[in-house]
């Protein structure tokens, strides 16, 4: 009658430091937080220490704790540091962690692990608005697109996610209430339509712009620059700075919407926070970087398996792990075709998709899908 | 004392219940019966301000739909038919739920501790919720709400739990454990709405009855005056007896267990 | 060395030739005349070079149908676009009433060319290779599908002697000049030519050499890479109006903002067709890149 704990059993022997009540995973999830905060330094550190030409790691240090007198590192080998890797290094921990907590929040609010950022149709908006830019900038958007300049792309994506989002939002929304599942079935007819519309960009295309369309599909952080961190910094900072707050809310909304209410949640205000910050932070995610996938469904997932579904630590574990990958994903696309760059959607894909599989049959059963 | 005053609801064009009012005191379990379909479910889905409904719903007094859901959620608590949860959430993590406010962690797992215990799942908090039975999600689902309205009174004020059918996937010993839970709520001064489909259990538990039909109240009192043939047969439409004893099947009241001290 | 590289080199390949409409690659050698057409009063020609090389022949009149990328001589503006050469509607192509069809290699997608077979239309597809010789196997072949061989002969002898003066300006050169050749700057990314490319052989034969070494085809350039191979011109095609990536889109990026070719200046463009087209005109491309590379080095 009484039942087993599977949780008695705390990894790395911290059972005899800690007595940890049982079904309190809260310990073991401060003890991974930090785990992977230390991991998000170091992989940083490596990151920034790699890459396709030969400016080191030592020279790095050097640079930092030397006196200046010696040149440690050359003109060259300086600017590819600080001007190239770090930037990149820099969005990479934005656009992971953006991608990683969106999909989190996501998966909390349609109470469904197979729930992305993609869902409420940043991804599809974002696309779209691309590949309006890459076709039709050499003419009727032309003149537009010359006002911007280099920022025409990332903005139109940006937008593009933006508009799609509410007016699904919209569709979903009556009086005062959102209905998830509705936004749901609206965004796959809207998902849709856009890929009807990109499908006449794409066949007005020629070469040049299908093969941009092709590589800003499958995304990179090359051309990364220091302006480009700056614009996407504060969506990504608003959705980590939001998350706390919205911690409680998805723990409840996981008994259902009435019980939520019943406890007291603003449901209607948890749902318009949470889908409003998700379409900023990956709207810029996306508008930077192109499409990266699998970040917003792997990493949460994994997180949940180890530390449990507790939004008040896997929000946080999600927005540091999901940066980590990003950056190794990163740093594999950048070193493993030298000198040219695989792009880094493939990446994810390639590693995700197999251990994914690996994690779901080796745990099969344990999750309500 | 919650009050619910000419009560309609609509799902979409059709009427479910039409010009509904019931009065439960505190300090009284209250049990609402009848058939399927005759609106009770629907009927405390409003009460919870779950549906939209017409009339006035008064909770110790105040207008419902005048008070704020956090301020709601500290008065009564509500347990639904089901939960089914998508993420493997702990017992522990599901009953500390319940918890509105923020205390220290060894007084919250004292409190979620005490709950399990009171519903028969000691040692359970270390499991996953998914993997327990209907029975026993129940049950931690009623712990969790027996968490967020601790106490029947707070500051003089009653609390309440409403409870949607709580024992339809119980077996007996815990549906007569659930039922005491309920009745020792009220016993301390809070006040209990039930919908069960036992009407054994109803007799042996509720001070006061109300009986649903076709969306409408067909009789309300306690048990012994609302509990009689004629009113049963109209109402469930089969040939019910009270106090008839079987001539040749066994019989297995509940009640027998609750007289022996 | 080679397995390395050929998982990710078959990826990108096929990510490529999968969005693009798909190429086809025909059997025929380059030294492998076809017949004479029967009947080339009615000629389709798809593939910017062969137009050229058709009017060049004195077979402009018979022209009815011309692809997208048909853009020299200004004369081609009159006459009927039957749709771009990689996606190619045969509808369009038989609605002017071809009685013959020139197709360069890579033209498509195969189902339309299959389709344009089963009509029977008499075909002739022109290989292409990135190099002066391919020039004039592409002059000959063509000429050999219109029946003119002596002309053919003539223009290729021409050409050879414009690409063999063009090359022998930079023969004596004592340093080449490093080139980088950008395709694309979308979204702030460098799509850079490496080998096995049309720029490939045109900065080859001008007698420069390209930056990059270590990929083919047109792909995404590490940044990094960029500094370290530190090219001293950039070239790019022209497109007119700044349709490709503008000054200012280079000089954002902090890599090609710090190579020798930003710092002095020398981003080269040049009319696509011109350039990397590959036809009667590639001499004067030729001596014109030369000339724009080495400047006063190279005699005039």
């Amino acid at each position: 009658m009484s039942g087993v704990s599977r949780f008695s059993t705390l990894p790395f022997g911290l059972n005899a430091v800690v007595a940890a009540p049982e079904g309190d995973r809260s310990v073991r999830a401060r003890f991974v937080l930090a785990l992977l905060a230390v991991t998000l330094v170091v992989v940083a550190f490596i990151s920034v220490a790699t890459g396709a030409s030969e400016a080191s790691a030592l020279g790095l240090i050097r640079d930092w704790f030397g006196d200046g007198q010696d040149a440690a590192l050359s003109a060259r080998d300086r600017l590819i540091i600080y001007d190239i890797r770090m930037p990149r290094v820099a969005l990479g921990m934005l656009v992971g962690a953006a991608l990683a907590v969106s999909g989190a929040l996501m998966q909390g609010l349609f109470r469904n692990p197979l729930a992305d950022p993609g869902i409420i149709g940043v991804s599809a908006g974002a696309g779209l608005g691309a590949i309006v830019v890459i076709v039709l900038s050499g003419s009727i958007l032309g003149p537009m697109v010359a006002l911007f300049g280099i920022y025409a792309l990332p903005l139109a994506a940006f937008l593009g996610g933006l508009v799609m989002t509410l007016s699904l939002y919209r569709i979903g929304t009556r009086g005062g209430e959102t209905s998830v599942a509705t936004m749901l079935l609206a965004g796959i007819a809207l998902a849709a339509l856009c890929g009807a519309v990109s499908g006449i960009l794409i066949f007005m295309a020629d070469d040049r712009q299908l093969r941009d369309l092709t590589f800003w599909g499958l995304g990179s952080l090359g051309g990364a620059t220091w302006v480009k961190v700056t614009a996407a910094a504060p969506f990504v900072l608003v959705i980590l700075a939001t998350s706390p707050f919205l911690a409680r809310g998805l723990d409840a909304l996981a008994l259902g919407e009435a019980s939520a209410r019943h406890l007291g949640i603003p449901v209607q205000k948890l749902k318009t926070t949470a889908i409003l910050s998700v379409a900023a932070a990956t709207g810029a995610a996306v508008a930077v970087s192109g499409g990266i996938g699998f970040i917003g469904i792997v990493v949460p997932h994994l997180l949940r398996l180890l530390i449990g579904p507790t939004h008040r630590y896997l929000l946080l574990a999600s927005a540091l792990l999901g940066a980590s990958l990003l950056l190794l994903a990163d740093a594999i696309s950048r070193t493993i075709v030298a000198p040219a760059e695989l792009p880094i959607g493939i990446v994810t894909a390639v590693f995700g998709a197999p251990f994914f599989m690996w994690v779901l049959l080796r745990r099969r059963g344990l999750l309500d899908l | 004392m919650i009050s619910a005053q000419n009560v309609n609801v609509w799902a979409g064009r059709r009427q479910i219940l039409y010009d509904v009012s019931l009065t439960a005191q505190p300090g009284q379990v209250t049990v609402i019966i009848g058939p399927n379909g005759s609106g009770k479910s629907t009927f405390v889905k409003a009460l919870s301000g779950d549906l939209p409904y017409t009339g006035t719903v008064t909770l110790n007094g105040r207008d419902l739909k005048h008070l704020r859901p956090d301020a709601v959620a500290t008065m009564r608590g509500v347990l639904p038919q089901h939960t089914r949860i998508s993420f493997p959430y702990t017992v522990r993590e599901v009953v500390e739920l319940g918890l509105l406010h923020r205390s220290s962690t060894e007084g919250q797992h004292h409190m979620a501790d005490h709950a399990l215990a009171m519903v028969d799942l000691s040692g359970f908090a270390g499991r996953l919720y998914q993997e327990l039975s209907g029975g026993e999600q129940q049950r931690v689902q009623l712990a969790r709400v027996l968490c967020q309205v601790w106490a029947p009174m707070l500051e003089g004020t009653p609390r309440w739990l409403i409870l949607d059918e709580p024992i339809s996937s119980l077996d007996i010993r815990h549906q007569l454990l659930v039922m005491r839970i309920a009745r020792d709520f009220a016993s301390r001064g809070g006040g209990v709405i039930a919908v069960l489909h036992d009407l054994n259990l109803t007799a042996a538990f509720a001070d006061h009855v109300a009986v649903f039909r076709d969306g409408q109240i067909a009789t309300v009192g306690a048990p012994r005056s609302v509990m009689k043939d004629g009113v049963l047969c109209d109402v469930f439409q089969c040939a019910l007896r009270v106090g008839a004893v079987p001539a040749h099947v066994p019989f297995v009241l509940p009640q027998t267990v609750n007289e022996t001290p | 060395m080679r397995a390395r590289f050929l998982l990710p080199f078959l990826l990108t390949v096929s990510i490529t030739g999968g969005a693009l409409a798909g190429f086809i690659y025909p059997a025929a050698a380059a030294d492998d005349l076809p017949e004479p057409f029967a009947d080339t009063s009615r000629l389709v020609s798809v593939g910017g070079s062969l137009t050229e090389i058709v009017f060049e022949l004195g077979h402009g009149e018979n022209l009815m149908g011309r692809d997208t990328t048909s853009t020299f001589p200004p004369e081609v503006n009159e006459i009927t676009e039957v749709g771009y050469s990689r996606q190619l509607a045969p509808e369009g192509v038989l609605s002017v009433a071809p009685s013959a069809i020139l197709l360069l290699e890579g033209s498509g997608p195969p189902e339309a060319i299959d389709v344009l077979q089963k009509a029977h239309v008499p075909m002739v597809t022109v290989p292409e290779t990135f190099t002066g010789e391919g020039v004039l196997a592409k002059i000959r072949h063509t000429g050999a599908a219109l029946g003119e061989k002596e002309k053919a002969e003539a223009l290729a002898a021409k050409v050879a002697a414009d690409i063999e003066a063009a090359e022998k300006l930079t023969a004596d050169v004592a340093e080449r000049v490093k080139v980088l050749f950008i395709l694309s700057m979308q979204g702030g990314r460098v799509l850079a030519s490496g080998s096995g490319t049309a720029a490939n052989g045109m900065i080859e034969m001008a007698g420069g050499v390209n930056a990059v070494e270590g990929y083919q085809g047109y792909k995404q350039i590490s940044d990094e890479v960029i500094t370290q191979i530190a090219p001293d011109v950039i070239l790019m095609m022209d497109r007119g109006e700044d349709l490709d990536a503008t000054n200012a889109e280079l000089m954002a990026n902090p890599a090609l903002a710090a190579t020798r070719a930003v710092a002095n200046g020398r981003i080269i463009r040049m009319d696509g067709s011109y350039l990397l087209g590959f036809g009667p005109r590639t001499g004067a491309a030729v001596k014109d890149l030369a000339q724009q590379l080495y400047g006063d080095q190279v005699a005039r």
